[in-house]
């Protein structure tokens, strides 16, 4: 069973537009696999498949087995709060809270106990220990999306999914993240799915998806 | 106007429930503030006296401390002057089975005849009456049928010769001799009423009354009355006046919030059309566009919802008129289109003056920085050092004002005060809310996991948004605290002053409704027959009789003073009530109360000047004292002083103080039976501290409806603020949402922080309130009517209103939190 299971999952939006046109896709654990194409070409949507955000007008998505369209608010819930971490473009961290307090949210949201413990450990993780107090405003961009990877990871997820990671990066924070990413994949054996513009992003990919204008233009290996 | 519809009305369009919100905050603001103007021009308007309808337009009055002595009539209507004057009786009355009406003695057949060519025609005029519209269609009475009055010695039946048009007040016209009759008022009129002839000199007139009348007489015009009148009420309608804008301000710190969330959320459209070219000015010009659009619609809705309710005031503020200052018959509330612009352009330019600030800042930010929130609200936390400093500085003002006297009999410094002591609290709220929530922090993550912790970091990360609600909150909530107190104070003071004040046992006056400086005479048997009824120890008699010192309205009152000394039913500011009293016997001292020292500045020792019935008593003050029965002043001279100036002044009240052991309720009803001839009120002493403490907290209703509608401007804007929070945090609850938050956690997080703005809004609102009522208690109410009131908070009230505006707040935020929670992650995470 591979974490992501995607069968001629076909999207189509209020007003007619077709963003995804029967695209399959299976992500296996410890793999990257890296979507890349020009931007309206479906990458977002088939994130959105890919984290349980969103569902297939035809065709059929099953994370960790289980088909998303079919599931209920209460296990999309769990299924995001154990199965899933997403890290973004913008990082996304709550402005409010510390970068400890950040990485600590999914483990309070789901009632973990040693919450503390374990996000400073993931903090460690990404070698930020040291800005556990400080408040995302005073974290550079690069520091940004650590904390934002040690959160999407603190649960440890079977799946991850980023969104251009390294889109608002300068070329050297960028290439820390993605390191990061290959070893979330390594040590964690989470099946990372990646929509990236960047070739280098690209390069760590196990798999390389191309999209075109709502299907799989392409795919290496 | 292209412009116009696209950039501002489409807006409001969009985002409906925030608009409807916002427009019935400032409707609500300014319907409570032209209520409360039109209600009290209604309330305190109307008096001209209803004989207006009867005799025509009077030019002068002539009256005199005691009543006019009639004797003087023969002498003014030989002056040489083209003038007719009409004597005046103007007593309360009873119609057996009716309660009571206002019965006015005239001479009726000058009035008819001269002036009006009515239809009174011929016949009995001493059995004539006139009868108001009003009284007419409440007693079903008509043209030719008969109405039965009764005076304090008889009852007289009289026949309906007109019903006058006049459809407010309830009164009844007789001849002057039979008025004179039915109330044994014998020799002396209320007041002669003067109408000038045609091309006659008003000042050639004046001079020659006034060189045929005693000195201590008073020749004025109706004007004068009213304008007297108003300015006796202008206190107490100031007070409301007040107290209706704190709505307004409520409205306003809303406003503020409302164009500010809009700059916030169209940062996106401010930079595109500053980058297409719109000037910063442009920009300026649109938010503030936005908020007199605001403005204008909800003030005009605001009027037509304060025309209602000034309907459902115009009661409760004639009341209290009546009860406490002065007897009024309520007009007509007219809706006059300079209050309708005066409203409309208020609530508009409240609008717009609170929508300065943010749209100021969303011009001059530049394009590229685009009012990014952690900017913002970075800049908000830095001023919290300068803001605590200028928030001392207002503290310390306020203080300084409320130790200076008042301006013009008005305290308006106190009022200054109140505004520094609200500006001081919303200066101090951004460095509150964030000590608050600092302290909070560990105890909210430890009790709701991570609503609590995400709940209490985003109202400081919102800090310059979370502490303009927590002000308008806290300013709703100091108002009701505020006025809580002084109200509880204030019942708690009167109450002990009633308990010490009423010390007899049976209390009686003539029937008539309980209204100030109406002292309505009873029989003089009375007293004897109370006196003599088995089981009554022994009687004081009190004759009130209503006075001008110094142009203003009082009350003079001949007590035993004895009888008072023994029973130390006084209780004075300073001296030894045993030794004031004793001082008072058969002497010209006299005992004041502390409002009337207040308003005429007047100290123990001083010498009162008073014209009584041709004479001009020069009383001493031999104390003054505590007293909450009304503003108008009381002075309080010895029976036998009295009736050395006003040997005729008959008696108003007697009291009884039963002999020990005796049954009250035997006495009572051996009284009721002994004095059924006579038209009298015969209450116990529990049921007069009774109905005494119910005109007090009826006197305040209008108070509560005032605290209720601010209350309810600020559970509005709490749920907006809540609203406009959400919306402006979508993408934040979409990543909340994507890091595994279920739905009901998200609503649970928006609840924690309605629950904890409520918090903050009641800490602040409490300590807030707290001050504002010792400046309403010491400063505002003293420097008004005078009164000393003690400090005593109603603690469990209090917290009970705390508990119950918190709970509100709460479930204010049941919409936003439900919102919330139906935000679709997908949709929201990606938004810019």
């Amino acid at each position: 069973m591979f974490p992501i299971e995607i069968r001629e999952a076909t999207k189509i939006y209020e007003g007619g537009v077709e963003a995804l046109r029967g695209v399959s896709l299976q992500c296996a654990p410890g793999t990257v696999t890296a979507i890349v194409g020009r931007s309206g070409c479906g990458k977002t949507t088939l994130l959105n498949l890919c984290g349980a955000m969103d569902f297939p007008t035809a065709g059929e998505v099953r994370i960790a087995g289980m088909e998303t369209s079919k599931l209920g608010d209460r296990e999309l819930t769990s299924l995001r709060r154990h199965r899933i971490g997403f890290v973004f473009q913008f990082f996304q961290l709550l402005p409010a809270l510390t970068a400890l307090e950040n990485v600590e949210l999914p483990l309070l949201l789901a009632g973990a106990k040693d919450s503390a413990k374990t996000a400073l450990d993931r903090l460690r993780w990404v070698e930020l220990a040291e800005k556990a107090g400080s408040l995302p405003y005073q974290l550079s961009g690069g520091q940004m999306q650590r904390v934002a990877i040690a959160r999407a990871l603190v649960h440890q997820p079977s799946i991850l999914v980023a969104d251009e990671p390294t889109g608002n990066l300068d070329t050297a924070s960028g290439e820390v993240i993605l390191r990061l990413i290959r070893r979330a994949a390594d040590e964690f054996g989470a099946a990372v799915v990646m929509a990236t513009h960047s070739a280098e992003a690209a390069a760590i990919a196990d798999v390389r998806i191309r999209m075109r204008d709502g299907h799989i233009e392409s795919r290496e290996p | 106007m292209k412009l116009f519809r696209r950039l501002i009305l489409r807006p409001l369009r969009q985002d409906r429930t925030r608009t409807a919100l916002s427009l019935v905050s400032i409707a609500l603001g300014v319907a409570v503030v032209i209520a409360i103007e039109l209600a009290g021009d209604a309330a305190t308007g109307s008096f001209q006296s209803s004989l207006t309808s009867l005799v025509g337009k009077v030019d002068f009055e002539i009256t005199a401390n005691g009543g006019v002595d009639e004797t003087y009539f023969a002498k003014l209507a030989a002056l040489p002057i083209k003038a007719r004057f009409s004597p005046v009786i103007e007593q309360p009355v009873v119609i057996p089975g009716h309660g009571s009406t206002t019965l006015y003695g005239i001479d009726v057949v000058a009035a008819a005849t001269e002036y009006r060519q009515s239809d009174s025609g011929g016949g009995d005029l001493e059995s004539m009456a006139v009868v108001s519209e009003d009284l007419a269609s409440r007693l079903g009475l008509s043209k030719g049928s008969s109405i039965e009055l009764r005076g304090q010695n008889r009852t007289r039946s009289f026949r309906i010769q007109s019903i006058a048009d006049d459809k407010n007040t309830s009164w009844v016209g007789i001849d002057i001799a039979a008025a004179q009759q039915l109330l044994d008022h014998y020799g002396r009129l209320d007041r002669i009423e003067v109408f000038l002839g045609p091309h006659q000199d008003m000042d050639e007139a004046r001079r020659a009354i006034r060189s045929a009348v005693p000195a201590s007489w008073e020749v004025g015009t109706p004007g004068a009355r009213s304008e007297e009148n108003r300015r006796m009420l202008r206190a107490f309608r100031w007070n409301l006046r007040i107290l209706s804008y704190i709505s307004l301000l409520v409205g306003a710190f809303l406003i503020y919030n409302t164009i500010a969330v809009s700059v916030v959320r169209r940062r996106t459209e401010i930079g595109i059309l500053r980058a297409i070219g719109v000037s910063s000015g442009g920009v300026l010009l649109i938010f503030l566009g936005e908020a007199s659009m605001l403005g204008l619609v909800g003030s005009i809705l605001g009027v037509a919802l304060g025309r209602g309710l000034a309907a459902g005031l115009l009661g409760m503020i004639s009341d209290t008129v009546n009860a406490l200052f002065v007897t009024s018959a309520p007009g007509a509330i007219a809706l006059p289109w300079t209050s309708v612009a005066a409203a409309t352009l208020t609530g508009t330019f409240v609008a717009f003056l609170s929508a300065l600030i943010p749209a100021r800042e969303a011009a001059q930010v530049a394009p590229a920085e685009a009012m990014r929130r952690a900017v913002t609200e970075h800049r908000s936390r830095l001023r919290a050092g300068r803001n605590l400093s200028l928030a001392l500085v207002c503290c310390f003002a306020a203080v300084l004002l409320c130790l200076a006297g008042p301006i013009d009999g008005r305290p308006v410094l106190g009022y200054v005060a109140t505004l520094l002591a609200v500006a001081a609290a919303a200066l101090i709220a951004p460095s509150f809310v964030t000590g608050l929530a600092f302290v909070l922090r560990g105890v909210l993550k430890r009790l709701f996991g991570a609503e609590g912790l995400v709940a209490g970091r985003s109202l400081v990360a919102s800090l310059s948004r979370t502490s303009v609600v927590v002000t308008a909150l806290a300013t709703a909530i100091a108002m009701m605290i505020s006025v809580g107190v002084m109200v509880g104070s204030f019942r708690e003071t009167v109450q002990v002053w009633l308990n010490s004040q009423l010390q007899a046992d049976i209390y009686m006056r003539a029937q008539a409704p309980a209204t100030a400086g109406i002292y309505p005479p009873m029989s003089s048997q009375v007293p004897d027959i109370v006196a003599r009824t088995p089981g009554v120890a022994y009687i004081d008699v009190l004759h009130a009789l209503e006075i001008r010192y110094e142009g203003q309205h009082a009350t003079l009152g001949g007590a035993r003073t004895d009888v008072l000394r023994r029973h130390r039913t006084v209780r004075f500011l300073s001296g030894n009530a045993d030794d004031i009293f004793r001082s008072l016997i058969n002497r010209d001292r006299a005992i004041v109360t502390e409002p009337f020292a207040d308003k005429h500045h007047v100290r123990v020792g001083d010498v009162l000047h008073l014209p009584l019935g041709g004479k001009a008593a020069n009383l001493t003050v031999a104390g003054i004292y505590y007293d909450y029965s009304s503003d108008r002043g009381f002075i309080l001279i010895d029976e036998t002083t009295l009736l050395q100036y006003l040997p005729d002044q008959p008696i108003t009240n007697v009291a009884a103080y039963l002999a020990p052991g005796a049954d009250a309720v035997k006495v009572r009803h051996d009284l009721a039976a002994r004095l059924a001839d006579f038209p009298l009120l015969i209450a116990p002493n529990e049921v007069l501290r009774r109905g005494a403490v119910e005109v007090f907290d009826r006197t305040f209703t209008v108070t509560y409806a005032l605290e209720a509608i601010a209350i309810l401007v600020a559970m509005l804007g709490a749920a907006n603020s809540l609203l406009a929070l959400v919306l402006d945090r979508r993408r934040e609850i979409g990543v909340i949402r994507c890091l595994g938050a279920a739905g009901g956690q998200v609503r649970r997080m928006i609840l924690a922080e309605a629950g904890l703005l409520g918090l903050l809004a009641g800490l602040l609102g409490l300590a807030l309130g707290m001050a504002l009522s010792l400046v309403l208690i010491y400063v505002i109410n003293k420097q008004s009517f005078g009164w000393t009131i003690q400090f005593h908070p109603p603690l469990l009230l209090l917290a009970g209103a705390l508990l119950l505006v918190w709970a509100f707040t709460v479930v204010a935020g049941i919409y936003p939190a439900r919102y919330a929670a139906r935000l679709e992650p997908a949709e929201t995470i990606h938004e810019e």
